[in-house]
């Protein structure tokens, strides 16, 4: 069975002065899977993120989401389409409450709505509490998001990510920031949140106790390219990849 | 100072301050939203005010009811805010967010002085004077003092409508929210979708159009004359300043306070009357830099 290839990288480069974040990048993502992508710092894992996100534009090659080339669109653009991305810092908007961020991020991607109306009568408000009901904060929903510990403002931010209804969602190290302890609670919230929504996932990881769990599979970057790509199993215990990327942390 | 000048002094710095709020919460909200100190924001209360007063002229030399002359005004401010700030922001400013201040107040600044030869080419450098809204509503007496309906009771009233409308807007409907979201971080903001370019470009017709309908409600009290606009973006910068950048509510004390400065001033001290509005700003930013309501380095608007 061929499963439907959701985004396309072909032949992406990008250089920053000297430097190769990205060279000849080849990736297909598929419909339904949960990617992660590992690879030493300064391997371009977060460049290819903001390639796909609309954030930089490749010197050569292009970008497909859905069969259309997509290289060239702004962010705003490609969150209309249905790519989102999550930051390694939550991108929140602080002065207002959790709900308020929910339905501000709702808004701008709703086409019809009346630029007049009332935030509290807004019709989109119940699918929003239902966002925060499946990231298990639905307790918060009206305290201001500048009062959250950072494992809440994660969840907040998938929620928000998931409000504007992607088809595929990039997030930048999900668990980054949040207590050792608390991460796996958190990252299992997330996991069933997505799979939920039917949101294909590409994710940054440095922890591959996490990858491990949550991937269900893995591409390898290093110099701005994919070395390897399989199941964790396989590509978590290759030789080259203990030695080059997960080093001592094994 | 006898009782009845004391309250003629309240009762002209009111109608003053109410004037002066609307021109400067319109550049204090463009500035909130997009950082940039829009010089330019007295031509559109110059524009405001010429727009009004020559087409009421013509119109009601045609025998039309004196009447016409508040929708008028309301029209104008809305054109002058579409037409003459529409094209100002998406042409210009909307090229230089990312510059230096210096160069963003350079700008602005010779769009000010090209509109200020706009306004001599169309309507010459003969003052007009319209005052049939004026004359429309008749006169009021309070303690003994009689007073024109128009200053006392309608101006105060358009600036307190328009400082709620303003605050319900901002904080409780979803535009507003949406602009206090780019205004609290423009990347996030895009990151969710959000057309932070229109949230600018609407903002700008606001700002620009609240200048222009100050300009037409002053029409009706004041001959339209060449000049004015630049009288104006100096008093509003005070009062912007006084208030703290970025501040509504805070523009509306700092008008009140500045206008009934002035209007006493007039009174009791004639020379001071131009000097009093920036004693007042320096006595204000000598003890608070940030202004009466500002805060150090978080935005808000």
């Amino acid at each position: 069975m061929t499963e439907r290839v959701l985004l396309e990288a072909k032949g992406l480069e990008i250089r920053f002065g000297g430097v190769v974040a990205a060279q000849d990048i080849n990736i297909q993502i598929h419909e339904g899977h949960n990617l992660a992508i590992i690879g030493p710092n300064g391997a371009g894992k977060t460049t290819f993120l903001n390639i796909c996100t609309g954030y930089l534009k490749p010197h050569k090659g292009k970008v497909f989401f859905d069969g259309k080339d997509v290289t060239r669109l702004q962010p705003r653009h490609l969150v209309r389409r249905g790519v989102a991305r999550a930051f390694q810092i939550p991108q929140l908007f602080t002065e207002h409450s959790v709900l308020e961020n929910l339905l501000i991020a709702g808004a701008a991607q709703s086409r019809r709505w009346s630029p007049f109306r009332p935030l509290h009568q807004i019709p989109e408000r119940k699918a929003m509490l239902h966002l925060l009901d499946m990231v298990k904060c639905s307790h918060i929903a009206d305290r201001p998001v500048s009062e959250l510990p950072e494992g809440q403002r994660k969840l907040v931010d998938i929620a928000i990510a998931l409000a504007l209804k992607p088809k595929l969602l990039f997030m930048d190290e999900p668990t980054s920031g949040v207590a050792s302890s608390e991460k796996f609670e958190v990252l299992d919230i997330i996991a069933e949140a997505l799979t939920e929504a039917k949101v294909t996932s590409v994710f940054v990881e440095h922890d591959m106790g996490i990858v491990d769990r949550f991937a269900d599979e893995v591409a390898v970057w290093n110099r701005g390219e994919v070395l390897f790509r399989g199941p964790p199993d396989d590509v978590l215990n290759h030789p080259d990849v203990i030695r080059d990327v997960i080093g001592e942390e094994v | 100072m006898n009782p009845q000048l004391f309250a003629l002094a309240i009762f002209d710095g009111i109608a003053y301050a109410a004037l002066v709020f609307l021109v400067a919460v319109g550049l204090t909200l463009i500035f909130g939203v997009l950082r940039v100190l829009n010089v330019a924001h007295g031509s559109f209360y110059a524009m405001g005010a010429y727009a009004t007063a020559s087409v009421g002229a013509a119109i009601f030399a045609a025998g039309y009811s004196p009447w016409l002359a508040f929708p008028l005004m309301l029209v104008a401010a809305v054109l002058v805010g579409v037409i003459v700030g529409g094209p100002i922001e998406k042409l210009l400013l909307s090229r230089i967010y990312e510059m230096e201040e210096v160069l963003q107040i350079l700008v602005t600044f010779a769009v000010f002085m090209i509109l200020e030869d706009v306004q001599r080419l169309i309507w010459g450098a003969q003052p007009f004077f319209e005052a049939s809204a004026l004359m429309a509503l008749g006169n009021v007496e309070v303690f003994g003092i009689t007073y024109t309906a128009y200053q006392l009771i309608l101006l105060p009233a358009v600036a307190v409508s328009v400082l709620i409308g303003l605050r319900l807007f901002l904080r409780r409907t979803l535009s507003g929210k949406l602009i206090l979201a780019v205004t609290e971080d423009r990347e996030a903001a895009t990151s969710i979708g959000i057309n932070a370019e229109r949230v600018y470009l609407v903002t700008f017709i606001v700002g620009a159009s609240l200048a222009a309908f100050g300009g037409a409600l002053a029409s009706a009290t004041t001959s339209v004359q060449p000049g004015m606009g630049a009288d104006m973006i100096v008093l509003s910068f005070a009062v912007v300043a006084t208030a703290g950048l970025g501040q509504i509510e805070g523009a509306a004390l700092a008008a009140l306070l500045i206008g009934l400065g002035r209007s006493f001033a007039i009174y009791l001290w004639p020379e001071l009357e131009v000097l009093i509005p920036y004693l007042i700003m320096l006595l204000v930013l000598l003890i608070r830099p940030e202004g009466l309501f500002g805060k150090s380095r978080t935005r808000k608007i």
